[in-house]
Parts: structure tokens; C-alpha cells; sequence
């Protein structure tokens, strides 16, 4: 790192703690402005960037997974089991989900990581398409196509945070949470280690990182993120099933993450934020949406390949 | 579909110009359905049907509730058959747009999943949802207009195993809710009425190729294949796919209407023959009226589900009526609950499903089993919840 | 039915699906192998070329022959200018040229939903009625699908082995950079090879359309069939595609026999990943992992 990109050096910086600072403050201000339709809207968003922050995470270390739904799913669906057969908490509930997922992504990852590029891809989509086909089978425990109904609203210590803007406290403190974790990741050596993997893992093997474990490090920490998210969006819609996990709403986890900028530690929350609520417009024209979409990939892919928070970062660093 | 739904509004518009010295409210009808993707048939089948009644409501005037008249408006977003997007849309139908009334989900994942907003705040839902758990006493403000597998399958699968001597029947189902559902109601029919469903495979919805299925089923030697559950497509290949390899045996459908598209699909000769389920009469007067309407306004037929709703707005409108409010929906309600030999487009309509559901929020409304000859449905038996003659 | 009879048509079945996986999966490994490039917009090419039969039959009234042909005629067009004018800064880059596909995908699938609707249409069909070889039936239909896909395979063949053009394509598809020492321009053969594969997958689409239904949504399956048989033959490997397309076409024909549809297609994948595992250049496929 040179002394003219620290953030010390940028004169930019009081600025950059002010907007930050205001966008706190409009976020905390959600609930009392905002209909219950904008609040329901900021949940999603919250829940979004806690996901596609593990997305970003496995991302930073060189690797595209198209199968993180199918974590938010492990994450889901093993929180609302140990809840339903073990009687647990919603607080035990979240961490036998991530437990779970954070070992299925370990015992997963070791092996599939070793492959790169499109190769890593697909296996993550095949993962995917095999944990979707695996609950709409086991109707036994998983409610099959029918789902699990009724799940009771998230308390924790005798609080419940069973009204919307309760939630949207805790989604969002668990939300910035994640991004202040990833913020620090990578101001640490270990961040730096996972960026070099990255950008030149021959290198960083030679310089004894080991590109493996780090991967999968990465991956695990990444997965573990989506599965705490299924996690509490299943408190909050009180329904589960198979369809909410399948690959297109992967593929929508990647397209927030590519548009708000994949390497960028504020990429997810520009994503989240921007193309939650915009299916809200275009609710009259689904199909115009995804036209949109599609075009807006291809765009950005080729403009842009920091996305929107690299044109963020464009404005803070003025001419340069 | 947008198009279509602007024109119809400028027709409200337009009818309610007419009256212009009076004073209108607006009475807005929510339209949670699915307009794309899977299921986007019926849900556009459901929408049309409200915007009819509404339109007809408009045209003579506005509904005049409690002195007041108002323009009925339907307002419509698409739930793309996912729970969590029926749940988002119910919030915005529900804060934003300040609906009490809702006709829709299509899916059973949907109903279940927007009913405790629409539970917790009085709003009233017409659902087509399969589900036994959409309706129950915990949930008293959920109706279905449509008859479904639980109230047609038995006493048609009585008199098909009784008339038409099936024994051991083969059936293919999608692997989603509806599917799973009707699977087990299905088997349960059959053992009832003495014969056997021996087969049952589950396939992945999108699939086109059932050789391989077929050729499954056929080898375990069962003599009738049934086809509820499956959309009018899937149907129409299973039953094209089933004669090329030389199925002999009766085909039937105890369920969902799906002729048209079935002979499209299939061919007349592969269709000939078949046994189908139909909620509609065609000569009924009052069915023909609609039909020939819905032809006018939306330039295709009707889907088979859309009389249902057609008829369950109405139902909801003399509700209103009678309970003189639109704002108090526990009064419209409970007019809902009492409204009895109601004349619909299917026919005399009631509500039902005590013993089955522990609440009488089905509506039964009379259903035909007819066999297709030369492409068109013949009626063969006339059925209620009781039994099929 | 007894075990032979049955095992006869399975067989049958089998060979018969997996010609068309076949025609699906050549397409793709050639676009992977011209361009490194995981064409997510493949399915939609073969959903275009079920339209464009569909179209051609029923609105011009062309002879089935002709359709075929044109769609594949369009297809190539229609492909090698996509290329050019989207794909053409993504070419050396696989990660974002595959992501710009999952766009061009969402673009095409939803402007087919806008222009046509989302209601399935029904071909009619070329030909009617069942063909009996011995005691196994085979829907004629289905025959002439598969008279259609060995004429289209032969040309393909002929094609890559003994015209120039072809020979460029096989030799950019092993190696590209000695086939750019030499002096194959890739400024020609990158459209071409993406303009062939998905003229291939439309040619699919155009062959299959009336046998099944055609709607904006067709795409999905045939291209997750195309990634599992590539995947298992090897990215980039014709051959390869070929022989993988036909074994998964028996396996889930032999599959469907004894165990049901879901838990078949659970092992289809267990096998995908194992093989991506153990085996990522798949059968004879050469690419580095």
C-alpha cells in the first residue's frame, strides 16, 4: 500500500464520515418515516447485505459461487428444525444454522476449492440445484414443496421481535455488524493475504500463504454470513420453502454483488440497496425488470468492473 | 396485460363518467396472482375476473354500498408463484395501497405465507390455493371460490372406478405443493372407492419428456393413467406421449380444467376418449354470459378457474352490500359467511367444508365429469360435494 | 412388459434423448473451446430456434426441411453479431464473459416473454402415430427427429474435418495461440464458433419444438443438460460431448427404470460434482482445471 492511497491521505475524508455518518441516521430513521411497505423494504435490504457480504467475502478471494442460496437454505432450514424437533431458542436456533452450513461449507469447500474459475462455478451451481431437489424431496423433515408454516417470530432473552420495526432493528445491527467485521478484515493482514490470493495466487503460494486454506477460510466465513441470513428471513416472512432458495435467486445474490461492485467492501451494500426495492417499480413489467438487469450486467461488466461502489470511490478520489 | 388492465380502468373510468354529478368513492380490489411464469394462466384467469365484475359493478353506476357508490378499481402485481414475493407484494397491496380485499394467491406456498398479515389485519382473501391448511377457523378471513382435489375427486373417482371400471391406475405429478397435495388426496380417493393409484411418479415441473416415465408406468401394468395436478401443457404431452408408445387404456383428469389446451397439445385423435374433470356447463346460461364476455373483453377463452372468481367477487360485493360498509370487513365477513343459493355464473352457489376444514369457507358449486369426443367436452355426469350421477 | 423388452426400449429412449443432449452439448463445448467462455445464454438460443420453427411452420408454411435449415442459417447470424457487438470485450476473460452471459440470458429469455407471452404453443406435428421395431415402439416423430440430428451431426463433421474453415475452428478450439501463429485471425473465428454452437442449440430447439411445447421457459432444462454432459465429457472436447451426451441419455433412461425421477436427478449431480472433483477435464476433455 503507498502512503498516497492510505485514507489518511485523501483530503477527502471528513466528507467521506459525513455522508456515512447521514446514511446511518436515515437508516436508523426507517421505522418512524417509512409505511410499513418502505420498512418491510429495508428489512430485505438488511438481509440482503448480510448475504452478499458473504458473497463479496468468497469473491475477494478469487472464487464466484452460484450455489450461496442453497447456504441461506442450510442456514434457514436448520435453524427452524432445531427450533420445531430440539425445542432451541431463536439465538441457539441461528447458531445451529450457521454451525451447520459453516461445516458443510468446510467439508464442501476442502475439496471443491482446489478447482478455479468457470470449474468452481458450476460445481457451485450443481451444489445448488442438489440441495433444492434434496428438500422438495425429503417432505418428511422439510415440508417437501409445501414448506415449513408457522414459524414463530425471532426472541431473544424474552424479547420478541415480533413487529416490523423491531426486526428491522435487528436485521440491521446484524447487517452493519457483518460489514464492520469484513471493514476490519481488511484493513488486517489477513484481508491483505486474501486479496494477494486473489489477485496472484502462484505469487502468494510462494510467499507461503497457503492459497487453499485461505480459500477456504473465506468460503466457510462467507457461507456461514448467508446461512445467518436464511436464518432470520425465515423469522421474518414465518414461511420456508425450497423455491425461495433455488439458483435464480442466486444468481440475483451475484448480480447485486457484480453491480454494487465485487470488490469493494461497501459493493454489497450498494447492490442490496439498489436493487431490492427496484423490482418495486417495475412491478407492473417483470419482464422489462430483468431486460434491465441483463442490460445493466452486461453494462457494468464492461464500464464499470468495480460497480457501483467503485464509481463511489471515482467521486471521493475527484481527479486523481 | 398492462395494456389490457389500462383499458379496462379507462372503461371504469369511462362508465363512471357517465355519473359524474355523484360523488365517488374508490373502492380498491387488491389482485395478488401470479402473471408470469408457472401458473400464469389461472392467475390471469383470476385477475380478468375481478375486472369484469368490477367493470360490470362500474357500469351500472358504481357499487352502491351503504348510500355511498363506488368505483371499484382492481389493483394487480404479480407474486411470480414465489412465497417471498407474495409476501412482499401483500405488504404493499396491504400498507401501501390500503386494500382490504384481496383475490389471490394462486399457490398454496403464497396463501400460507401472506395469511398472517392479511389474518392480522382484517383483510379478506380469495385464494385459489390447493392447500387443506389454507382454510380453517384460525384463519376467518380466508375464502375459496374454486372447488378443489378434497371436494370434486372423491365422488368423481366413485363413479369413474363404478362406470368406467378402473382398477389400477398409474399417476404423474410435478414435485411442488400442489402436486404433493393432490398426490395424497388422489390415493386416498382411489383406495376409498376401491380401486388402487399403484403408481405414483413425481417429476420436476418443467420437464417435457415423459418416455421414460411412461414407459415405467406402463410396465407395472396399470390400466388407466390419471392426470390432475399437472397444468394443461404437461397434460397435453403426457397424454400425446402416452398414445405413441401404444397406451390402451383410459386416461382421466379428475381435476383442473385444461381441455382445450389438452386437444391442442395432443391432437384430437390422442384426446379422444378421455375423461375429464370440468367445472363449467357449457350451455348454462349464465356460464355461456361470462364466457362469451370474457371472449369480448380479453380476446382469448376463459380460463376454467376464472367463473370461480368471477363469481366469489360478485359474492364479495353483495356482502358489502349487505353489511352496508367497505371499510368494516368483519361485517362484510360475516355477510360472506351467510350468503346462500347464490346465483353465479357456475350455477346455485353455497358455501361448505365444515367437517373437512372446521370452517365453511369453500364454495360448492356444481362440476361435470365429461368425456372429450371430436375435441369437445360431453358431459357424462353431473356431480356435487354429495356424489356424481 | 418382461426385463428385455423393457431394457430394449430403455435403450431405445436413451440413445434417442441423448442424440439431442448431444446436439445441445457440441454447441457449448464449441463455444467454451473457441472463446473459454460458459455460455449461460445457450438455452435461449435453442428456445429462439423453437420459436423460429414455430413461426416458420405455422406463419410461412414452410416445408420442415426449410425451417431447420433457416433457423440454423438465422442462428448462426444471429449469434456470430452477438458476439461481435457484446461479447467481443469478455473474450479472454471467463469469469465476466460467463456473468455477461447470465445477462444475455435474462435479456433474451424476458424479451421473448415480452413478445410472446408466457403461454406454451403447440406445434403441429410433422409427423403422427408410432412406429413399431419388434416388440419396441418408437413415436415416429421422435424418428424423424433423430433421421434430422444424424444429418445435422454429418454435416457438422464434414464440416470441421475437410473444409478449411472447419479445420481453423478444431485447430483454434486445441490450441489458440499456436493457431494464431498461424495466422488463423481470431477476429473471424471467434464469431464463427459461437455463430456455429448456438446455431446448433437452435437447430435443437427447432427440431424438438414439436415434439414438446414451445414457450419463453424451454431454455432451462436442455442448457442444464448441456452443462452436466460437457462437464462430464470434458469442456472443449467435441468428441467428448458427443460420447457423454449419449451416456447420460442411457443412464437416466436406465435410471428412470428402477428408481424414482428425483432421486435419479440427485445422483446425476452427485456424479457431476464428483466428476468435477475427481475428474475436472471430464472424459477426454483437455482443459486445465
Amino acid at each position: 500500500m503507498t502512503i498516497s492511497s492510505t485514507p489518511l491521505a485523501t483530503s477527502g475524508r471528513p466528507i467521506r464520515w459525513l455522508a456515512g455518518a447521514l446514511m446511518l441516521v436515515a437508516a436508523l430513521a426507517v421505522p418512524w418515516v417509512g409505511s410499513p411497505f418502505i420498512v418491510h423494504l429495508a428489512v430485505l435490504v438488511a438481509l440482503n447485505v448480510l448475504i452478499v457480504n458473504g458473497l463479496m467475502l468468497i469473491s475477494r478471494c478469487g472464487q464466484l459461487s452460484l450455489g450461496h442460496a442453497a447456504f441461506a437454505a442450510i442456514g434457514a432450514y436448520a435453524s427452524v428444525l432445531a427450533s420445531s424437533r430440539l425445542g432451541l431458542g431463536f439465538g441457539a436456533g441461528v447458531l445451529v444454522g450457521a454451525v451447520v452450513a459453516g461445516v458443510v461449507a468446510c467439508a464442501l469447500g476442502w475439496v471443491i476449492l482446489r478447482l478455479r474459475g468457470v470449474y468452481f462455478v458450476l460445481v457451485t451451481f450443481a451444489c445448488g440445484e442438489l440441495m433444492r431437489l434434496a428438500l422438495l424431496d425429503g417432505a418428511d423433515w422439510s415440508g417437501g414443496a409445501n414448506g415449513i408454516a408457522g414459524i414463530p417470530a425471532a426472541t431473544l432473552f424474552g424479547f420478541a421481535f415480533d413487529t416490523r420495526a423491531r426486526f428491522y432493528g435487528l436485521a440491521l445491527a446484524v447487517a452493519l455488524l457483518s460489514c464492520l467485521g469484513i471493514w476490519t478484515l481488511f484493513k488486517r493482514p489477513l484481508g491483505h493475504a486474501i486479496d494477494a490470493v486473489r489477485e496472484n495466487p502462484a505469487l502468494a503460494e510462494s510467499t507461503g500463504l497457503s492459497v487453499h486454506r485461505l480459500q477456504v477460510l473465506a468460503f466457510v466465513t462467507g457461507c456461514i454470513l448467508a446461512a445467518v441470513g436464511g436464518a432470520l428471513q425465515v423469522r421474518y416472512i414465518g414461511f420456508v420453502s425450497p423455491e425461495s432458495f433455488n439458483t435464480a435467486i442466486s444468481i440475483g445474490y451475484v448480480i447485486m454483488l457484480v453491480i454494487g461492485g465485487r470488490q469493494s467492501v461497501w459493493g454489497p451494500l450498494a447492490g442490496a440497496m439498489v436493487l431490492t426495492p427496484l423490482p418495486e417499480l417495475f412491478r407492473g413489467a417483470v419482464q422489462t425488470q430483468h431486460v434491465f438487469y441483463g442490460a445493466a450486467l452486461i453494462l457494468i461488466l464492461r464500464f464499470l468492473p468495480d460497480g457501483l461502489a467503485g464509481l463511489g470511490r471515482l467521486a471521493w478520489r475527484g481527479g486523481r | 396485460m398492462k395494456r389490457i388492465t389500462t383499458v379496462a380502468m379507462l372503461a371504469c373510468l369511462a362508465g363512471s363518467g357517465a355519473v359524474a354529478a355523484q360523488e365517488q368513492e374508490t373502492l380498491k380490489i387488491g389482485a395478488l396472482v401470479t402473471l408470469s411464469g408457472a401458473g400464469a394462466a389461472w392467475g390471469q384467469g383470476m385477475k380478468n375476473a375481478a375486472e369484469i365484475a368490477a367493470a360490470q359493478v362500474n357500469e351500472a353506476g358504481g357499487l352502491e354500498v351503504g348510500g355511498k357508490k363506488y368505483r371499484v378499481s382492481v389493483v394487480a402485481y404479480d407474486d411470480k408463484y414465489q412465497a417471498n414475493e407474495a409476501v412482499t407484494v401483500a405488504n404493499r397491496l396491504v400498507f401501501e395501497d390500503r386494500v382490504r380485499y384481496i383475490i389471490g394467491p394462486v399457490g398454496s406456498a403464497p396463501v400460507l405465507a401472506i395469511q398472517p398479515i392479511t389474518e392480522k389485519n382484517g383483510v379478506i382473501v380469495m385464494t385459489l390455493g390447493f392447500t387443506a391448511r389454507a382454510l380453517g377457523p384460525d384463519k376467518p378471513f380466508t375464502f375459496r371460490p374454486n372447488v378443489t382435489t378434497a371436494e370434486v375427486s372423491q365422488p368423481q373417482i366413485d363413479w369413474l372406478v363404478k362406470a368406467q371400471g378402473l382398477k389400477r391406475v398409474g399417476a404423474l405429478f410435478p414435485n411442488d405443493e400442489t402436486g404433493q397435495q393432490i398426490a395424497s388426496d388422489l390415493e386416498a380417493a382411489y383406495r376409498k372407492a376401491g380401486a388402487d393409484l399403484a403408481v405414483k411418479e413425481f417429476f420436476e415441473r418443467d420437464r417435457v419428456d415423459f418416455v421414460p416415465l411412461l414407459t415405467r408406468m406402463m410396465a407395472r401394468g396399470i390400466d388407466a393413467i390419471e392426470l390432475d395436478g399437472n397444468s394443461p401443457t404437461t397434460a397435453g404431452l403426457i397424454v400425446k406421449q402416452a398414445r405413441e408408445l401404444g397406451f390402451e387404456g383410459k386416461i382421466v383428469r379428475t381435476g383442473g380444467p385444461a381441455t382445450q389446451e389438452i386437444v391442442n397439445v395432443a391432437g384430437q385423435e390422442a384426446a379422444e376418449g378421455m375423461f375429464v374433470h370440468t367445472p363449467i356447463d357449457a350451455d348454462l346460461p349464465s356460464t355461456k354470459a361470462y364466457a362469451e364476455r370474457y371472449a369480448a373483453m380479453y380476446k382469448h377463452a376463459m380460463n376454467g378457474f376464472s367463473p370461480a372468481f368471477y363469481d366469489g367477487t360478485n359474492m364479495l360485493f353483495e356482502a358489502m352490500r349487505r353489511a352496508g360498509t367497505v371499510i368494516d370487513t368483519v361485517k362484510v365477513r360475516d355477510e360472506l359467511e351467510k350468503l346462500g343459493d347464490f346465483p353465479g355464473a357456475l350455477g346455485t352457489l353455497n358455501w361448505t367444508g365444515k367437517d373437512m376444514y372446521g370452517i365453511a369457507h369453500q364454495l360448492n358449486a356444481p362440476f361435470y365429469v365429461a368425456e372429450i369426443q371430436g375435441g369437445k367436452e360431453v358431459i357424462r355426469a353431473r356431480c356435487t360435494v354429495e356424489g356424481c350421477q | 412388459m418382461d426385463w428385455t423388452v423393457l431394457a430394449a426400449q430403455a435403450s431405445i429412449n436413451g440413445l434417442i434423448v441423448g442424440l439431442l443432449y448431444l446436439l445441445m452439448a457440441v454447441g457449448f463445448t464449441l463455444v467454451f473451446g473457441v472463446m473459454r467462455m460458459v455460455n449461460f445464454a445457450h438455452g435461449e438460443f435453442y428456445m429462439l430456434g423453437a420459436f423460429s420453427a414455430y413461426f416458420m411452420t405455422t406463419g410461412l408454411h414452410l416445408p420442415f426441411l426449410a425451417t431447420v435449415a433457416g433457423t440454423f442459417i438465422g442462428a448462426v447470424v444471429a449469434g456470430a453479431l452477438l458476439e461481435w457487438a457484446v461479447l467481443k470485450p469478455f473474450r479472454s476473460d471467463e469469469l465476466n464473459g460467463m456473468i455477461a452471459t447470465i445477462g444475455l440470458a435474462m435479456i433474451m429469455q424476458n424479451l421473448a416473454l415480452m413478445f410472446f407471452g408466457p403461454d406454451p404453443l403447440s406445434m403441429p406435428a410433422v409427423v403422427r402415430g408410432a412406429t413399431r421395431l419388434g416388440t419396441v415402439v418408437i413415436p415416429t416423430s421422435r424418428l424423424y427427429v433423430v433421421a434430422f440430428a444424424l444429418a445435422v451431426l454429418a454435416l457438422l463433421y464434414v464440416f470441421l474435418r475437410w473444409s478449411r474453415p472447419g479445420r481453423a475452428l478444431r485447430a483454434v478450439v486445441e490450441d489458440f495461440d499456436i493457431a494464431a501463429i498461424q495466422g488463423i485471425r481470431s477476429k473471424i473465428y471467434y464469431p464463427l464458433g459461437f455463430g456455429i454452437g448456438v446455431g446448433l442449440a437452435a437447430v435443437a430447439g427447432a427440431l424438438m419444438a414439436p415434439l414438446f411445447s414451445v414457450s419463453p421457459f424451454v431454455g432451462a432444462t436442455p442448457l442444464l443438460k448441456a452443462f452436466i454432459v460437457v462437464i462430464l465429457g470434458g469442456l472443449g472436447s467435441i468428441p467428448g460431448a458427443a460420447a457423454a451426451g449419449l451416456l447420460l441419455g442411457l443412464a437416466e433412461s436406465y435410471a428412470s427404470l428402477f428408481l424414482s425421477t428425483s432421486t435419479a436427478d440427485m445422483l446425476i449431480f452427485v456424479i457431476v460434482i464428483a466428476m468435477l472433483v475427481v475428474r475436472p477435464k471430464g472424459l477426454f476433455g483437455k482443459g486445465e482445471a
